[in-house]
């Protein structure tokens, strides 16, 4: 009884050193880009892929009903007497806004896709995720539509992040905020040059300034096009707080232009330049 | 068909976090939705079935939800699994309070490994919140107890019978 007790034991133990091994392989040739990893990365999202099909479509319908009903709580006597005709109109008001809100957005992003990059992606994210440790998006437009990694992804407002994965149908976006990801950016109004990193709180931390650059805090921050992935121009964000330290270079928080939270589309640069960059802050022209 | 059952169990909680992350992705911050099976498959079936499910599901993260290190919430939530089965193997803690302090200290330990995994690949590492890691313990712990009553009702478990006797091998 013991020995048959043992062994389950045993075996689970041997099975767990097995699968430990393994993954620290994955990590480790994740890491170093080897196919192999790579291969078992999509082949994973490959099996996974319906369920974030039906994710999106169930999510959409419950954001949708989540609106429909969101002010029902807090009129219900009123709407009680009105509710189917209230319920109607509400869905309906709301149907339109996002339309319109949607519109916006493309007829902006289409703007600024005529104006910057002849070859460029539209995405829509599909899925999302904002913890201190990983910042992501996934878009539903992969390989298909000649999106590779390493491509920037930008959005009104300015850059979003980089591509770090990318297959049929989808592409695993970085965002700027990442704790792992770094852009290199120039302070607009001085010209003073830095790599801005992700912090977990959602801000950056600019580095590699000298300590005494003129850098004020409200400067706009844009990317510098030095780092070889991102155009020049792009907004990342604004100063929020210059500190000096006993170090050779200052200590700089930059605020995220971005509210990587309400992103819906991105734009995917397939050239790392284009024909004209857009300045920093300035609209971009409606599609004709 | 245990398989199928954790197949379904994993796409329901892969699905939940993805609408997640549209619906309120600051949420996602807070909660892990892919530990709920493996806490389930840990107390209510067996360690293997834990081990199993925890290295599903922390593939399945890492595959959509990680920016980088594929491999790295396997390895965590397969070592959580089989931890967490092997304590249930010998401890009685399918009951409330086993769920309870299971589900506020999986994502707890899930974050502090997967911090250990990026200093040992010399990633950066970010030192992690108390105030975060108290919220995803309280969060972990109430919605665990939600999760388990849950799948007690479907399932018609007797939570106070505990782990659901196995015949043996």
């Amino acid at each position: 009884m013991a020995a048959s007790q043992a062994n389950p034991t045993r075996s689970n133990a041997v099975l767990l050193v097995v699968v430990l091994f393994a993954q620290l392989l994955l990590m480790a040739g994740s890491l170093r880009r080897e196919d192999a990893a790579d291969a078992v990365e999509d082949g994973v999202r490959t099996a996974s892929g319906p369920v974030l099909g039906a994710a999106r479509t169930v999510g959409g319908s419950v954001v949708a009903a989540l609106r429909m009903f969101g002010d029902v709580g807090r009129s219900r006597k009123e709407l009680a007497a009105m509710r189917g005709e209230i319920a109607t109109l509400s869905a309906e008001v709301d149907r339109r806004q996002e339309q319109a809100l949607e519109n916006d957005r493309l007829r902006r992003l289409l703007g600024m896709r005529e104006r910057l990059a002849p070859r460029s992606v539209g995405a829509e994210v599909i899925a999302a995720s904002l913890t201190g440790q990983s910042r992501v998006v996934v878009v539903g437009v992969g390989t298909e539509a000649g999106i590779r990694v390493d491509l920037p992804a930008v959005a009104w407002g300015g850059a979003v992040g980089r591509v770090v994965a990318a297959g049929s149908g989808y592409a695993k976006i970085r965002l700027l905020t990442d704790p792992s990801s770094g852009v290199s950016g120039v302070v607009q109004r001085s010209r003073v040059e830095g790599v801005l990193r992700g912090r977990a709180d959602g801000l950056f931390e600019m580095q590699y300034v000298p300590k005494y650059a003129d850098v004020a805090v409200g400067d706009a921050v844009v990317t510098s096009g030095l780092d070889g992935v991102f155009p020049k121009g792009f907004t990342i964000g604004r100063v929020a707080r210059v500190q000096e330290t006993t170090g050779a270079s200052m200590r700089i928080e930059v605020l995220p232009e971005i509210d990587y939270g309400e992103i819906e589309e991105v734009l995917i640069l397939l050239e790392k330049t284009g024909s004209e960059t857009l300045e920093a802050g300035a609209p971009a022209e409606p599609a004709r | 068909m245990i398989v199928l059952r954790a197949s379904l169990a994993l796409a329901v909680a892969l699905g939940v976090q993805i609408v997640l992350g549209l619906w309120a992705p600051g949420l996602t911050r807070w909660v892990d939705v892919l530990l709920f099976p493996v806490a389930w498959y840990a107390l209510a079936v067996s360690q293997r079935a834990g081990l199993v499910v925890g290295c599903v599901a922390g593939l399945l993260q890492d595959a959509w939800l990680q920016a980088e290190m594929f491999g790295a919430s396997g390895f965590s939530k397969s070592l959580l699994g089989w931890a967490l089965g092997g304590l249930a193997a010998r401890f009685e803690l399918n009951v409330a309070w086993g769920r309870a302090t299971a589900g506020a200290l999986l994502p707890v330990i899930d974050r502090l490994v997967l911090l250990g995994l990026r200093a040992l690949f010399d990633r950066g590492v970010v030192a992690p919140d108390p105030v975060e890691l108290a919220v995803r313990a309280g969060a972990g712990a109430l919605l665990t107890l939600g999760v388990f009553a849950t799948m007690d009702r479907v399932l018609k478990i007797d939570p106070r019978r505990g782990r659901r006797a196995r015949p043996p091998r």
